[in-house]
């Protein structure tokens, strides 16, 4: 690997770990698709702070584009307000039409700005290692990377202090509001962090991948975990995974990096969303069919404890009293069997101890609705879990 | 007569314009327990979070024990209702317990083994110790509210306002909640709850106060909840039989 290579990997992954942290506060407060309004309406930002800087890594500009993102916010906020609108109307009023000031700006000045819309989409990861920080006159490493580095290590204090503000805020902001911690400044704290970060990110990956890397790694988390902690760790880790397989991906086929690392986060969602243990969709799946059957097993248990005629509960006539198909009644059967719950004599079935408490059990739950008294069955049955 | 805890003056709370509370003068005093009554859209809801200072009045005033809310925020615990939050929050029960012990602590303080250990007995007065670690998602709706409640327990007020407590709940909750609102009262706390059954009014609290966008009435529930004031709050002839 060549200096340049490593140093575009470490850049993606700084990108990406800046991104995840507040978008995984984003996410959790559905509000994704503010990082979208965020990400396209500094494009005038950019451009104006280079009108007047002349740098494309100046803090000025960085803090010239920020304040557009918190512009967005406000006027997103404001629209909605009017209760005309809904918000997400609202975000899309508001994003394209500062965003199209910026692309009429670039074009108004394309001779001389060295800006490009292209460019302004997907970035230029691969330009990044040419733009050097000096200090001293000596090389200190691309700009870029002590851009995005020195966002990122803001970012962490402002986490690592206002964890609690924000994770509270974001799960319950009427309590947050009466305890005293303002839901409207830690609100505003977190679009000026995204806000940041997105310009941060902007010149090195682009508009579109900021949004992708904000989103997708924490979406990806929330379906693996039930722990803000861990969310925050696994979209991290997700990012730099992505970042890091994106660049290789893009080397081996020669194409855009901020495309492949976009295309690399498509697919661990894509993967997590399959796969995830509890909330993936095959697990859904297996689960809803578990609970169809052990609704079946709970009716064919009430059958039998409701009728002590043996005609009633002859196995080859089962399917006809219950009204189910063969199958049906065999997979039902075969479920009773392997708990114990019914014994099988001279082809007549009926409940055992076990098979009858169970039944009472359950149906007084349906009934009353108590949870105390399934705890322990839970674990054994996908119908108890809520 | 006892201290007053809350006194609210010439309150008056819009939305878009739109007064949902209008001119209103209420005043709670100490120890007692009170029910906040009246229909969908009275207003039930917007005077307790104007009092907890989560809204913003247009006009009006009010004060906990004399001073401003903000002066007086650790006398004061919250518990919203069950739907104003997202249950699929990624957190266990004895974190969202763990929240209400913040505002002690201020900000940037991290909770420590203190609140924690508050956390645990306020989780255990609700009978939600063996859920700790649950996440809570994973809880029924019954559960839920006491983990709301236990939260409010462990702040360790003097006033408690309470978000249809009883909304949904199982009766293991319903007789949980109740035991709880005996225990507070025979500590002395205030408990302000906005209540929806009116037959049970009479047997959970001894005050109740009559709202529709505009106060109709406070006092004792032996003295006002009456068929007349019934009728007023929720339109002509409303009856409900009152075992007295």
């Amino acid at each position: 690997m060549s200096s340049a290579q490593i140093e575009i990997q470490l850049i993606a992954s700084l990108v990406a770990i800046a991104c995840a942290i507040p978008g995984t506060f984003l996410v959790l407060r559905k509000m994704a698709m503010i990082s979208d309004a965020i990400s396209h309406s500094i494009l005038p930002g950019i451009v104006l702070g280079f009108f007047i800087t002349q740098d494309l890594n100046s803090p000025l500009l960085i803090f010239l584009a920020a304040l557009t993102g918190i512009v967005t916010v406000v006027l997103v906020e404001q629209i909605q307000k009017t209760g005309l609108v809904k918000e997400d109307t609202a975000i899309g009023l508001v994003f394209p039409a500062l965003f199209s000031i910026g692309v009429i700006l670039i074009a108004k000045n394309a001779n001389d700005v060295h800006l490009d819309v292209d460019a302004v989409l997907l970035g230029e990861l691969a330009f990044a290692p040419f733009d050097r920080m000096l200090l001293f006159g000596v090389d200190a490493g691309p700009k870029s990377l002590w851009i995005i580095g020195t966002i990122l290590i803001i970012t962490l204090i402002l986490l690592f202090m206002f964890f609690k503000e924000l994770k509270l805020s974001t799960f319950d902001s009427g309590l947050a509001a009466s305890l005293g911690f303002s839901p409207v400044v830690v609100h505003y704290g977190l679009m000026t962090v995204s806000s940041v970060t997105t310009v941060g990110a902007f010149d090195a990956v682009g508009a579109i991948l900021v949004v992708a890397l904000m989103v997708a790694p924490a979406a990806a988390a929330y379906l693996l975990t039930s722990d803000l902690k861990k969310m925050l760790l696994l979209a991290i880790l997700f990012g730099i995974f992505s970042a890091i397989s994106g660049y290789w991906v893009a080397h081996w086929l020669d194409a855009s990096i901020a495309g492949s690392i976009t295309s690399m986060l498509g697919v661990l969602f894509l993967v997590v969303y399959l796969f995830a243990p509890n909330k993936g969709l095959i697990a859904v799946i297996y689960r809803e069919k578990q609970q169809r059957i052990e609704v079946s097993l709970l009716t064919f248990l009430l059958h039998l404890k409701n009728h002590v005629e043996l005609e009633e509960r002859h196995v080859n006539h089962l399917n006809e009293h219950i009204n189910w198909q063969n199958l049906r009644s065999k997979i039902v059967l075969d479920l009773a069997l392997k708990n114990n719950m019914i014994e099988i004599d001279n082809n007549i079935v009926s409940l055992t101890e076990k098979g009858d408490l169970f039944t009472s059990q359950a149906i007084d739950y349906i009934i009353t609705n108590e949870d105390t008294q399934i705890e322990d069955m839970k674990a054994d049955f996908f119908l108890f879990r809520g | 007569m006892s201290k007053i805890a809350v006194k609210v003056d010439d309150l008056t709370v819009a939305y878009n314009y739109k007064p949902v509370l209008w001119d209103i003068d209420l005043e709670i005093p100490e120890g007692v327990l009170m029910a906040i009554v009246g229909p969908n859209g009275a207003g039930k809801s917007t005077l307790i979070k104007s009092i907890l200072g989560i809204l913003n009045p247009i006009a009006g005033s009010i004060t906990i024990y004399g001073k401003s809310y903000a002066k007086q925020r650790s006398l004061v615990a919250y518990v919203p209702q069950k739907g104003s939050v997202d249950w699929d929050f990624p957190t266990t029960a004895l974190d969202v317990v763990m929240m209400g012990t913040y505002g002690g602590l201020g900000w940037i303080k991290r909770p420590g083994q203190k609140e924690k250990k508050a956390a645990l007995e306020a989780l255990e007065k609700v009978g939600m110790l063996p859920f700790k670690n649950r996440q809570i998602s994973q809880l029924s709706g019954g559960q839920q509210q006491r983990i709301f409640l236990a939260r409010a327990l462990v702040q360790d007020a003097s006033i408690y306002f309470m978000d249809e407590p009883f909304q949904g709940v199982d009766a293991t909750t319903e007789i949980a909640i109740i035991n709880i609102l005996k225990e507070l009262r025979k500590a002395s706390k205030t408990v302000v709850v906005v209540h929806h059954d009116l037959q049970t009014v009479p047997e959970y609290f001894d005050w109740v106060t009559f709202l529709n966008v505009k106060k109709i009435a406070t006092g004792p529930v032996k003295d006002i909840f009456n068929d007349d004031n019934l009728t007023k709050t929720y339109g002509i002839n409303y009856k409900v039989s009152i075992q007295k």
